[in-house]
């Protein structure tokens, strides 16, 4: 019964470990830290002399340990100042806490503000149930010539920042540099392309250890998509106006698809399903020599192979040597939202508070303990930075590949109000691919007709 | 079993239609005269007292039960916005296009075998346990406790233990076929696997439930019956068949009835372990209609499977009664 016990005990922590654009598999174990609203300190705000400090109440999806970062933040925020006082509750994964912002939409139960990971924000603009966070921008001059141009990009719809970046992480390949030594590899010359890396994975495939494995997870064939500089959706990835066509079914991501697929048949490669905690538990045990993975996963995977191997960080691969210049990464993570149907005082409040999390120190504090990028190019100055990247090189990698990822409509990403539901179609065409039940070709076709009938359906819902 | 269950639902029904005709009774009082006032004020008080005590469960029903009903009939007429607010008015277009998609076909297909590999998996193995466990041996009191075990595991508990048994690479049960040789088993990951491996886990959840009620079933037979028989010179496997089958087939029915039931609505597990992958090989009904209705907000079109589960459901259970039932040996 007891070791019973402690096996569940592991999943369960495993499970919280977080990764960036899904966050973890949330079981509850991020405590919401309910801040006591009592304390009565005298109000220092000249418009409003109530005396007690405004609420914020601030709905997240970080879960397991950036939950306790996430909470840490809010205290000293609290701390910091006696006028707004912010209380975040632990509202599930992404798709449940959205969910849940869904139900309480127009309902009077939702929260002044709320993290929405990047492929909701097409749904959030279109929900009207928001404030845009340029008013509040525009209405005090704030700077925002500080922030990252990729992450700006991404956020930024018709000219306008609907929402503030908190963090953001990109994809990485994640290699086992002891099993590279072992297999006569060089350890500090990681594959680059899609052949290099069929040709590792085959020489890394023995005694027990195969070549890789990548999790079942869309956000990887976006990537591997913009990273060829190939756009998901027409009308430039819907940036210029509402696409209204998905795209999956060009060669761009076939061939990617392919190419993963003939390594599953060749024995290479892992299928270990669509979970990142799976191939992340088998990369620390060893079992696979390379994966896929987002970078707020760096500080866990690092962790768990401490003392067992030396993990290397590299670059997203792209098909051929030719690629190198195309494309680049796009930014993943999630955004902060105000909500217009709560007091103007709580939503000036909220942007105080937005304000807080997008300084310098506090970037750097985040970036540090989590593995998100920071999102202010500031925080690059802070010594807390500095010093994490010279004990933790590999964070190096996923900065130099946003840095390195020129701004197109590819690498802005795809937008969509139907993204949530076009992963899960991607997901399932990529599973008929590995799994034999159709070609390539024939699944993402399949999937790019449903999501373009999705996309339509959704499109004919929302009022223009 | 069967009688405690049929006088539980009667209770409600009883009252309303005395009261009715109470009311009747008055009317047609009144006209005949004054002289049976005081009686038909009597009547009347105790059909307001019936009203009075159906009240909690008639409210009851009606926010849980009626209401929610009327409810997905009117959202399965209508598309919904993203934020899942009534749209348009889209007639049976909901319907159609269910029967016209892949999907949902696919979903009553996995539903069907899921039925088929649980239900008389978990009868049988929770018939032969019980079987054995009625005999009145010392120490049989452990066994009884083991068998009847995972009835106190929920759900989500016994997905989690389950998802540690079947994981790819670091899996328990993967790693005993390792050890006798066995090339390891992509329980939850191969399209071809992964139904087989929840209908596993389904039927070993399943037992604890079907192993109490059948092994209740077959203490409730007379011990003479079974002496008479042994006097009569019938062995354990003759008794069993002619014997104690018959005898427990009420209570097998009644099992049967309701996990086909629970098997349509089997939820819990494949949201865990699955979520209805790979390849929508375990997405069964419900947590298709589930990801539809509450992933994707698209209530309309939830609502119109939901009713088509309901009517499948109805369907089903009615055949069970109209056919099976006459199989049954009621003492």
């Amino acid at each position: 019964m007891f070791a019973c016990l402690c096996m569940l005990m592991v999943v369960l922590t495993a499970c919280g470990g977080g990764t960036g654009g899904q966050s973890a598999s949330g079981n509850g174990t991020a405590d919401a830290a309910p801040t006591a609203a009592a304390a009565g300190t005298e109000g220092s705000s000249d418009t409003q002399t109530s005396g007690e400090p405004v609420k914020v109440v601030w709905w997240h999806a970080m879960s397991g340990e950036l939950g306790t970062v996430v909470d840490g933040l809010v205290k000293q925020f609290n701390e910091s100042q006696d006028e707004v006082e912010v209380e975040a509750v632990f509202q599930g994964t992404y798709d449940e806490s959205l969910n849940k912002l869904k139900t309480a939409m127009g309902s009077g139960t939702g929260p002044t503000m709320i993290q929405t990971y990047e492929i909701g924000s097409r749904f959030m603009i279109d929900s009207g149930a928001i404030t845009p966070m340029q008013q509040f921008i525009d209405a005090e001059s704030y700077d925002v010539s500080n922030l990252e141009e990729n992450i700006l990009g991404y956020y930024t719809f018709d000219d306008r920042l609907y929402s503030m970046p908190f963090n953001t992480s990109n994809p990485i390949l994640y290699y086992n540099k002891d099993a590279f030594k072992a297999a006569g590899l060089d350890p500090e010359n990681p594959p680059k392309t899609y052949e290099e890396v069929a040709e590792a994975a085959k020489t890394l495939t023995k005694d027990g250890m195969t070549g890789g494995s990548f999790a079942i997870y869309g956000w990887f064939m976006e990537q591997l998509t913009a990273n060829q500089g190939a756009e998901l959706l027409n009308h430039s990835n819907g940036r210029d106006g509402m696409a209204d066509e998905a795209l999956l079914g060009q060669p761009a991501i076939v061939n990617t698809l392919e190419w993963w697929k003939k390594m599953v048949d060749d024995g290479v490669m892992l299928n270990l399903g669509r979970k990142t905690d799976d191939t992340k538990k088998a990369f620390a045990a060893g079992q696979i020599a390379m994966t896929l993975d987002s970078t707020a996963s760096l500080r866990g995977i690092v962790k768990a192979a401490e003392g067992k191997f030396e993990v290397g960080t590299a670059p997203l691969p792209k098909p051929t040597e030719a690629d190198a210049g195309k494309g680049g990464v796009v930014v993943g993570g999630a955004s902060l939202w105000i909500l217009n149907d709560r007091p103007e005082e709580e939503q000036q409040a909220a942007w105080k508070f937005i304000k807080y999390l997008a300084e310098p120190a506090t970037q750097a504090q985040w970036h540090v303990n989590t593995g998100y990028f920071p999102i202010t190019k500031e925080a690059y100055n802070e010594d807390l930075v500095k010093e994490n990247l010279e004990k933790y090189p590999q964070f190096q990698t996923a900065i130099d590949q946003l840095h390195n990822s020129e701004l197109t409509p590819a690498t802005k990403g795809a937008v969509m109000g139907v993204f949530p539901e076009a992963r899960q179609l991607t997901e399932t065409a990529i599973e008929e691919a590995l799994t034999g039940t159709a070609s390539p070709q024939e699944a993402l076709d399949r999937a790019s007709a449903e999501i373009t009938q999705k996309i339509q359906d959704y499109n004919s819902t929302v009022a223009q | 079993m069967e009688n405690r269950i049929e006088n539980t639902d009667e209770t409600a029904p009883v009252p309303l239609q005395k009261g009715t005709l109470d009311a009747n009774a008055e009317s047609s009082s009144r006209t005949s005269g004054n002289s049976s006032r005081t009686a038909s004020l009597g009547r009347f008080r105790e059909a307001a007292l019936a009203a009075i005590f159906i009240a909690p469960a008639l409210l009851l029903f009606g926010i849980f039960l009626f209401y929610p009903l009327i409810q997905s009939v009117y959202l399965s007429l209508h598309s919904t916005n993203p934020r899942g607010q009534v749209a348009n008015f889209v007639g049976l277009a909901n319907f159609r296009n269910l029967f016209n998609s892949p999907g949902f076909p696919n979903s009553l297909m996995v539903t069907l075998k899921f039925i088929l590999l649980t239900v008389p998996a978990s009868l049988a193995f929770a018939l032969a346990f019980a079987a054995v466990c009625r005999s009145r041996i010392r120490g049989m009191k452990i066994f009884r406790f083991v068998f009847a075990l995972p009835i106190a595991v929920s759900v989500s508990t016994g997905s989690i233990m389950w998802m540690v048994l079947f994981h790819p690479t670091l899996g328990t049960l993967n790693y005993f076929l390792g050890k006798m040789g066995i090339a390891p088993v992509q329980w939850l990951t191969d399209p071809n696997m992964a139904l087989l491996s929840i209908s596993l886990m389904t039927v070993w959840m399943n037992i604890g439930f079907l192993f109490i009620l059948l092994l209740g079933g077959m203490q409730s037979i007379p011990e003479e019956i079974y002496e008479s028989a042994k006097i009569d010179g019938s062995g354990p496997v003759r008794t069993f068949w002619r014997l104690t089958l018959p005898l427990v087939s009420p209570t097998l029915f009644f099992a049967s009835v309701t996990s086909v039931i629970g098997a349509f609505q089997a939820f819990g597990q494949i949201n865990i372990l699955t979520k209805g992958g790979p390849v929508n090989s375990t997405n069964v009904l419900v947590f298709k209609l589930y990801e539809d209705a509450f992933v994707n907000f698209r209530f309309g079109i939830g609502s119109a499977q939901a009713l088509v589960l309901f009517a499948i459901v109805l369907v089903i259970t009615v055949l069970q009664f109209v056919v099976a039932e006459r199989k049954v040996h009621y003492q």
